[in-house]
């Protein structure tokens, strides 16, 4: 089988995928709670039988709920996600409004944690059982072993509040005037500091641990004794001929991390609180607000879903020895 | 293994008191060398201790506010309140002692919950293989895949709903476990499907033993070592987890739990910052100490994956 119809097949199977996720999602999200009943809690109008009667109507929530679903699932096949019951503002128009503030902040954090994480645990691997070795391998286990809101509050405690370097919420200045020299780009750097240096604190130890591991069990195999017999310098036996199989675990595990990343964004966006999807998330929860929270929870599948097809189709360019079967 | 070790390690043994040594043992004494696994172990005994023996070692009860009386609260830490007290003058250090039963039985219970179901899923599709292992894996796969920390806090909202006095932890724990299997139930699968084909594996087939019985009795005595070290690690997980979760608000206001002390601090950690810093260290020591216990527990029992 060539790689096309392998590319075709795994598309095709997300699809059950994705009807699995969407349907335990709709179903759980409809036994949360009743959100009119929220919305009309301390009404006093005498008739609120009726008004709640009526609200169900208008808003769909009458039906079964299997056919609500099937509803759900025909706009969402035209791209329509509904209409949030609060806002009354498109679920669309309100997810475009957040989603880029959730994905700049996982990007940026992600690409500073490889840049440092990828370099250090090679080192790590060089130079094993030496001092700084076990520095770092100590500190990478403590690293992962702090949650992230609990590293956003302190680094707020520290640069913040004493320091007084760096804002403690939001992504942007609410005054122009607030702007570092004037510049939107700096003043959305500024803000970016704190939340991106915790997260990529957090996730960079897991790729020390990741990039070291994988080092050491290739450095001792034979091929690098032979690039070693054969006169290499060190610098292309690393990068050239042990990175490139080292990338393939590291692959695997970012396409993971993206997935937990996103779907914790909930609790680093409550701590910085950052204009994102996961913070949008929490209140729509608490909220009842069905048609947000089934938005969000989909898009946020339908990414790592792509991801994960990604990561699959990497995976045969980098290692040719791979076959699609 | 190193098999040279070993065998150095039994005559030895042999010769001192010509008794034959376990493969426990043998873990058990490559692990007393490992000072950080000690150090680990250590740890979770004192947060242990502090779970089991909280109410006698705390300085103040769990709802005592004496303090809100004397118009101390949010007080810097002192002699009186060794973490300072909160906003409604609780003393923080007696809180977080309270704090550490909650913390250890939604971490283990999940763990091992999780753990029944990997063992369970993973063995039946790694012994018989072909169909059912293809459908076992798909279905893990809807677990692998969805967002599952996004799913938990619908869970515990549905939770908050049907429930009215507040829903305890044993909610917690059956959410955290369903929501946490499929990675588990991966690797023993692999190892199942390995195992099965050893000579053991037939052996026992030949005398007429059962497939329930060549699994539980056969091959999952050779998982014990891989089961032990993902549990730990995933105590670590469900820890975090569950601070989490408390943090932002799902789960049950009558218990307390470290990640609500910080949510409640946050209002005013500018000022008080001992609030929410403290139960904050509770948490990564606890974790920290399964860490390197996992990370101990896999060099004792496993030497093939030491790094």
């Amino acid at each position: 089988m060539g790689y096309k119809r392998y590319i075709v097949k795994r598309l095709i199977y997300i699809i059950p995928l994705f009807l699995g996720i969407s349907i335990l999602n709709f179903s759980l999200m409809h036994s949360a709670g009743d959100p009119i009943r929220l919305m009309t809690l301390g009404n006093p109008s005498p008739n609120i039988g009726e008004v709640r009667e009526n609200l169900r109507i208008y808003y769909g929530l009458d039906q079964p709920i299997y056919v609500q679903y099937g509803i759900w699932l025909w706009r969402f096949l035209q791209l329509d996600l509904g209409t949030s019951f609060y806002s009354g503002r498109t679920v669309n128009t309100i997810i475009g409004m957040y989603a880029w503030e959730t994905i700049k902040l996982q990007m940026v954090a992600l690409i500073l944690a490889l840049a440092i994480g990828i370099p250090i645990g090679i080192y790590s691997a060089r130079k094993q059982y030496s001092k700084l070795d076990i520095t770092i391998t100590s500190s990478a286990i403590m690293g992962i072993s702090i949650p992230i809101f609990y590293m956003g509050i302190i680094f707020i405690l520290i640069f913040s509040f004493y320091l007084g370097w760096f804002p403690s919420f939001g992504a942007h200045s609410l005054q122009e005037l607030r702007y570092p020299f004037g510049s939107y780009f700096l003043d959305e750097l500024w803000h970016l500091v704190l939340p991106t240096v915790a997260i990529a604190w957090v996730s960079m130890a897991l790729y020390i641990r990741l990039v070291r591991s994988s080092m050491l069990e290739i450095l001792r195999q034979d091929y690098i004794l032979a690039a070693r017999a054969s006169g290499l310098s060190e610098r292309t036996i690393i990068f050239k001929h042990a990175l490139r199989n080292a990338t393939i675990p590291l692959i695997t595990y970012i396409g993971i991390s993206i997935g937990l990343l996103l779907s914790g964004a909930p609790m680093t966006e409550t701590v910085f609180t950052w204009p994102g999807l996961g913070y949008l998330y929490v209140n729509s929860v608490t909220q009842l607000d069905f048609p947000v929270i089934m938005g969000i929870n989909m898009i946020i599948t339908l990414i790592i879903l792509g991801v994960n097809l990604i990561t699959d189709l990497l995976y045969g360019i980098i290692d040719p020895r791979i076959r699609y079967e | 293994m190193s098999k040279d070790h070993t065998k150095k390690e039994m005559t030895k043994k042999a010769v001192k008191t010509s008794k034959p040594i376990s493969q426990w043992g043998i873990a058990w004494k490559r692990f007393k060398k490992n000072k950080a696994a000690l150090a680990g172990l250590f740890i979770e005994g004192i947060i242990l201790f502090m779970a089991i023996f909280g109410p006698f070692i705390a300085p103040y009860p769990p709802n005592d506010i004496s303090a809100f009386m004397e118009g101390r609260t949010r007080e810097a830490p002192s002699w009186d309140h060794l973490m300072g007290t909160d906003y409604t003058g609780h003393d923080v250090f007696s809180q977080i002692i309270y704090g550490a039963a909650p913390a250890l039985q939604v971490g283990v219970g999940a763990a091992v919950f999780s753990m029944v179901i990997a063992v369970l899923v993973g063995s039946i599709a790694g012994y018989y293989g072909g169909k059912i292992d293809t459908i076992l894996m798909r279905f893990s796969e809807v677990f692998l895949v969805m967002p599952a920390f996004l799913f938990l806090i619908v869970l515990l909202k549905v939770a908050m709903t049907i429930t009215v006095a507040g829903f305890g932890l044993g909610l917690t724990i059956l959410v955290l476990g369903i929501l946490g299997w499929a990675g588990d139930s991966r690797a023993i699968r692999a190892e199942f499907l390995k195992l099965k084909e050893y000579e053991f594996v037939t052996a026992a087939k030949c005398l007429g033993a059962s497939n329930r019985r060549i699994i539980f009795k056969h091959i999952l005595p050779n998982v014990l070592h891989l089961i032990i070290v993902l549990i730990t690690s995933s105590i670590a997980i469900n820890v975090i987890l569950e601070a989490g979760l408390s943090f932002l608000g799902f789960s049950d206001p009558n218990i307390i739990t470290w990640g609500r002390m910080i949510a409640y601090s946050l209002e005013a950690i500018r000022g008080a910052w001992w609030q929410g810093v403290f139960p904050g260290l509770a948490i990564v020591v606890t974790v920290l100490g399964f860490n390197i216990l996992g990370d101990g527990l896999r060099d004792a029992l496993d030497p093939r994956l030491r790094e």
